[in-house]
């Protein structure tokens, strides 16, 4: 059930590749991770395209037509506004993209980075750094944030920056605890004896065995940036219409949900494929970088 | 353990100064003051306002005024609610919160623990995709979303279920547990099955396979325990965060928690109730993240208390 | 363990299925005349002299009584705690007559001197109350309130036996009646006051329930911090036997889709409001059920005319007119809002604005434009347009920016601000355009138009002029009704060629109520005096 057969002899078969050659390799043989990745790009692709590709601008308006469901001039209907809705996505997509992808980075960045000095060097730096995860986590945040907005102004910046900031917190604690296992384990023990240095452990054993819970965490990290960069917006920090980000756009869909789900459906749903998207990834990247390599 | 936690409460107290040190500080220095309305008042009532409360006196002062009234356990009077103390606020609605939180947590573990469990059993099965597609969905649906859509359908379509209040009609706090705990039941999910999964690729479990013990018995002596540890780290500030998030839920549901009070006196520039409510908040996590600390290292013994360690 | 998840749902599904809603607050409220009403925020306070706010009106109004109150259809002033009254010294003093039987809800008479009392409480510096210049048209009551002067005795309000209020006033004001019906004239039991604090000490525990003494139809039973406020019938009041009512519950609701909900399930008798995309869905399924009623309040967006290129008339009447009001009452808002063309409702008690300048005329605004140096937009600088955030302002902000766009060929960009960092920077005229709103106080154009004088407080464009600041104080002089508007007609017609401010539409009032609800007549404050309000199911 956990090991099969089948995968032994894959195993067999690897000898000899690089670490990544391998991983993409077995990514490769993951049909559904394959088509997560698919489907990315094509979301990227679209996003970076759409001002050439898309029938109408964004910001232009038909108010006498209002809300329309779909039709064959607008295929995805149109907003109060009388925009359309499409374009609008196509457009809300380039930035929600470009949030969840950077602010994510930001908070990876500092949060693995943070966690692993924490739980690798530990003692008291744990301690300090522990602790002052805990002030940030206490700190009133929307003071925070209308702070952030009135020092510095609005840019886009400054979004990934907040949000970031926000999110590496839990991303420290996780890695932390699972350094903090991997570190009592026999093999860095041994490790450390055969005189190995403390950058070819953390390269070595750390890392590989932070990176399951790291990846999982990223996926779920994604959508809740792109969800709170719809809650800061609202709050003056991020993007200001007529701009709009899938996060807007839902938020806004929820407020007329029964009078026009279509403003709810198609951004709900331009959202929750590039989760499921990002899911699969996640997960086969996840197999296929394990060091151990045996599942599946 | 009995010096880890002598030792995290030690370290609780410098860690709550600075918090309600920054805070103080924090909400003094945002734009806006406690008393600004639409109808603009005139210089001579800002004036006596201030005066009413001790805002015109130097910054320092406050802080230090506040300081001593805070040690014989005064929050001070709610700048929004002219008549209340924060104190009053506090008491009324925690205990609510608390409630709802507590029903959220019980929903979120038991389904998130289920279905990653199930899922990490047979991975890239239907036994998987099916409880992580549904984990997805919850991630993506946030609660100002997923809220109204179950008040649309159990309370408006259905009629089963009111869609407000707490405590006032039978089956009304059934929504709002369920909105609250869904999302993190979602996030259980994933890390669970992570977790699960990173273990049972583990050598010991591949030992213990040998050894002809049984799926069950391995599923539960040993990769739950150690595969719930991500969660563990997880649900500290989570739960602090539940607490902080149920605002959007009690909105909704109409319900009158703390997390309404908390977000509220951010938006009102209600100095001391922010100062309260976040001094709250910080004990609360702290007390959490310790706990979560302590179980990780129960639920895997090789985590040593990360004090003791020298 | 997929059999356990089976029998689970199972149970769950029964436990559902067991769940016996019972009769809706609807249903059993109009058998037991129990009103159940959506109030919008919390209220600060239930103290008529230390709140501002609309929710906390209709709360004090059930609890409290004034010497006037208003007709229920008209809003035209009716003896309320007061009997009668007489004018005279040509429009300058009032005589009130208090009613024998008006009584404080602990059984105490409610007197002259609790009147006077309780007006030198709302006047005194200390209170710092908001809503102080309600009285200000009240002899030396403004030097009083500023500290000018300390001897309360100089004001003009005098108790000349316990039943008989004597008040002077520094200038004949037509609609000082109107404002004897607003909640900040009413007054508290001063016994009460003073068992828990002083005179001009706010925010104390008089007005928790137990402790409370009003002298209104209502009074108060329970109050819960955003749960639910409830007062239940006075006994005690004058004119009790008239009150149908035995109980009002009010719920303070922060989301109106929250409010809509609860409506549509049965919790309440009528909201506060509805939300925007709602209107349409219930005026074409439910037309009983939403009514839509003029109301006393202007929408409009402030302009800093202090910088360029705003501090050109021109500019600013070329932005006003490129606006499409009637697309956007009816695209946008789609209340049956009226399309402003001036700052001043119309029919504010039998007021009419002059013909205005501004028109919805796209050459003409042009035009302007190109006269103002900027021809097809050319060299404009873009500039911001500041509103608080909320799903209405931006909509309406959206849409204006795209009309400006089109017509005049200028960038506008938008910036939404949480409601604190708005006010700060409007108050500190750190803003070039911002949406703002005006509700009238009392039904007279002087609540609008006294706004606009030279640093008048609400003023905040920074515009001044001699000339509307003479017109505005002339009014107040004036006594005769008809040359007073033709004053107002005056000033405003100055006001909208200078255009320091945009109208853009006239308020209406859209709420829902449930048939049930009798005796809750429209009017443009949205007052709706409980005493004649009560329940019935439908025939």
């Amino acid at each position: 059930m956990i090991d099969s057969l089948k995968d032994y002899q894959d195993v067999s078969f690897e000898q000899g590749r690089s670490l990544w050659q391998d991983a993409w390799y077995r990514l490769n043989k993951n049909k559904l991770a394959m088509l997560g990745l698919y489907l990315i790009i094509f979301f990227v692709v679209i996003s970076i395209l759409t001002p050439w590709i898309g029938p109408y601008a964004y910001e232009t308006q038909n108010l006498a037509l209002g809300a329309s469901a779909p039709s064959a001039q607008h295929w995805l209907g149109t907003d109060i506004h009388g925009r359309d809705l499409m374009t609008r996505l196509m457009y809300g997509g380039r930035i929600s993209l470009m949030v969840g992808f950077a602010a994510t980075a930001v908070s990876l960045v500092i949060g693995v980075l943070w966690g692993t000095i924490a739980g690798y060097v530990g003692g008291l730096t744990d301690t300090i750094m522990m602790r002052i995860v805990d002030i940030l986590y206490a700190l009133p945040f929307m003071i925070f944030i209308i702070l952030l907005m009135v020092v510095f102004g609005r840019s886009l910046l400054l979004l990934f920056l907040a949000i970031g900031l926000i999110e590496w917190l839990t991303m420290a604690r996780i890695v932390r605890t699972q350094v903090l296992s991997v570190r009592k384990q026999e093999f860095v023990s041994a490790a450390i004896v055969t005189g190995l240095s403390h950058w070819q452990i953390i390269r070595r054993h750390v890392i590989p065995n932070i990176l399951g819970p790291v990846i999982v965490y990223i996926t779920l990290t994604i959508p809740s940036v792109m969800l709170l960069e719809a809650f800061l917006s609202f709050l003056g920090l991020g993007i200001q219409p007529p701009q709009s980000s899938w996060g807007v756009l839902i938020s806004g869909g929820v407020e007329t949900m029964e009078e026009y789900p279509w403003l709810l459906i198609f951004p709900g749903l331009a959202l929750s494929l590039t989760l499921f998207a990002l899911n699969f990834l996640g997960d086969g990247l996840r197999d296929a970088l394990d060091p151990r390599a045996t599942r599946d | 353990m009995m010096r880890f936690f002598v030792g995290r409460l030690l370290q609780s107290i410098p860690v709550i100064f600075i918090v309600i040190t920054a805070t103080f500080f924090l909400v003094r220095a945002a734009p806006g003051g406690p008393f600004d309305a639409e109808k603009t008042l005139s210089p001579e009532v800002i004036e006596r306002l201030n005066e009413r409360y001790n805002l015109d006196a130097p910054m320092y002062e406050q802080y230090f005024d506040y300081l001593g009234h805070l040690v014989q356990g005064d929050f001070g009077p709610s700048f929004r609610y002219t008549n209340r103390t924060v104190t009053e606020i506090i008491y009324a609605g925690l205990p609510i919160t608390f409630e709802l939180a507590i029903y959220a947590i019980m929903i979120a573990l038991v389904i998130g623990i289920l279905a990653g469990m199930l899922a990490a059993i047979k991975p890239n099965s239907a036994q998987d995709y099916i409880p992580m597609s549904l984990a997805m969905t919850g991630i993506c649906m946030p609660s100002f979303l997923l809220g109204p859509l179950l008040v649309l359908v159990f309370g408006i379509w259905l009629q089963w279920l009111p869609v407000s209040g707490w405590g006032y009609s039978p089956g009304d706090k059934i929504l709002p547990a369920i909105t609250l705990g869904s999302t993190y039941a979602a996030y259980i999910a994933r890390l669970t099955r992570g977790g699960m999964l990173e273990i049972l690729s583990q050598d010991y479990i591949r030992t213990a396979k040998a050894k002809g013990l049984s799926t069950a018995s391995i599923i539960f002596r040993h990769a739950l325990r150690g595969g719930l540890s991500p969660v563990v780290a997880f649900l500290g500030p989570a739960i602090a965060g539940l607490l902080a998030g149920s605002f959007v839920v009690e909105t909704i549901f109409q319900i009158p928690g703390l997390g309404r009070f908390y977000v509220q006196a951010a938006f009102n520039r209600d100095y001391t109730m922010i100062l309260g409510t976040t001094i709250l908040l910080s004990c609360l996590i702290v007390l959490l993240n310790m706990l979560s600390d302590l179980l990780a290292v129960w639920l895997n013994p090789r985590l040593a208390l990360s004090n003791e360690k020298n | 363990m997929p059999n356990k998840l089976i029998s689970l749902s199972f149970l769950l599904a029964l436990f559902l299925s067991g769940c016996d809603l019972g009769p809706s607050n609807v249903e059993s409220g109009t058998n037991n005349q129990i009103l159940h009403l959506g109030n919008g925020t919390e209220p600060k306070d239930l103290d008529p002299h230390s709140v501002t706010g609309v929710p906390e009106h209709n709360i004090i109004s059930a609890l409290f009584e004034g010497l006037v109150t208003v007709n229920p259809k008209t809003l035209a002033p009716e003896p309320g705690t007061a009997a009668s009254w007489v004018i005279d010294n040509d429009g300058k003093r009032y005589t009130f007559s208090i009613r024998d039987n008006a009584q404080w809800s602990n059984g105490d008479p409610v007197t002259a001197d609790d009147f006077v009392w309780s007006w030198k409480r709302m006047l005194s510096p200390a209170m710092a109350s908001e809503y102080a210049y309600q009285l200000f048209t009240v002899k030396n009551a403004k030097q009083f309130n500023h500290g000018e002067i300390k001897d309360f005795n100089q004001v003009g309000v005098k108790a000349l036996n316990a039943k008989t209020l004597q008040v002077d006033l520094e200038n004949p004001t037509p609609y000082f009646l109107s404002l004897l019906s607003h909640y900040s004239t009413y007054a508290v039991h001063p016994p009460t006051i003073l068992k828990f604090g002083a005179i001009d000490e706010a925010g104390t525990l008089w007005t928790r329930p137990g402790n409370f003494v009003g002298n209104g139809p209502f009074v108060l039973d329970d109050w819960r911090l955003n749960y639910i406020i409830r007062v239940s019938k006075n006994l005690r009041y004058w004119d009790s036997s008239n009150v149908q009512l035995n109980e009002i519950v009010f719920y303070p609701i922060d989301q109106v889709q929250t409010e809509e909900r609860m409506f549509k399930t049965g919790a309440l008798h009528a909201t506060s409001s509805i939300p925007v995309d709602k209107i349409a869905v219930y005026q074409q399924k439910d037309p009983e059920k939403i009514s839509i009623d003029p109301y006393l309040g202007t929408y409009y967006y402030r302009i800093n005319v202090n910088i360029k290129p705003l501090d050109d008339p021109k500019v600013r009447r070329a932005l006003s007119m490129a606006i499409d009001r009637e697309m956007l009452v009816s695209s946008i808002t789609k209340g049956g809002q009226l399309p402003a063309y001036t700052f001043t409702p119309p029919n504010t008690q039998g007021y009419y604005a002059a013909t205005s300048p501004i028109t919805f005329d796209i050459e003409a605004a042009r035009q302007l434009l190109t006269e103002a140096g900027y021809p097809n937009g050319e060299g404009f600088p873009e500039i911001e347009l500041t509103y608080n955030t909320s799903d209405g302002h931006r909509r309406i902000a959206v849409a204006i920016q795209q009309m400006w766009k089109e017509a005049l060929n200028i960038n506008i960009r938008l910036s939404n601000q949480d409601w604190k960092v708005y006010l700060s920077r409007i108050q500190s005229m750190d803003y070039s355009i911002a949406r703002a709103a005006w509700i009238g106080d009392y039904p007279d154009p002087n609540t609008f138009l006294d706004m606009f004088i030279t640093d008048g407080g609400n003023n905040q464009t920074g515009w001044s002029n001699a000339e509307y600041d003479r017109l505005i104080a002339l009014a107040a002089s004036q006594s005769n009704q008809q040359q007073r508007y033709r004053t107002f007609q005056q000033a405003e017609a100055l006001l909208m060629a200078e255009s320091p401010i945009i109208p853009v539409y006239t308020y209406t009032c859209v709420l829902l109520k449930h048939p049930q609800l009798q005796g809750w007549y429209p009017n443009i404050l949205d007052q709706h005096p409980y005493k004649y309000v009560y329940l019935q199911e439908p025939k």
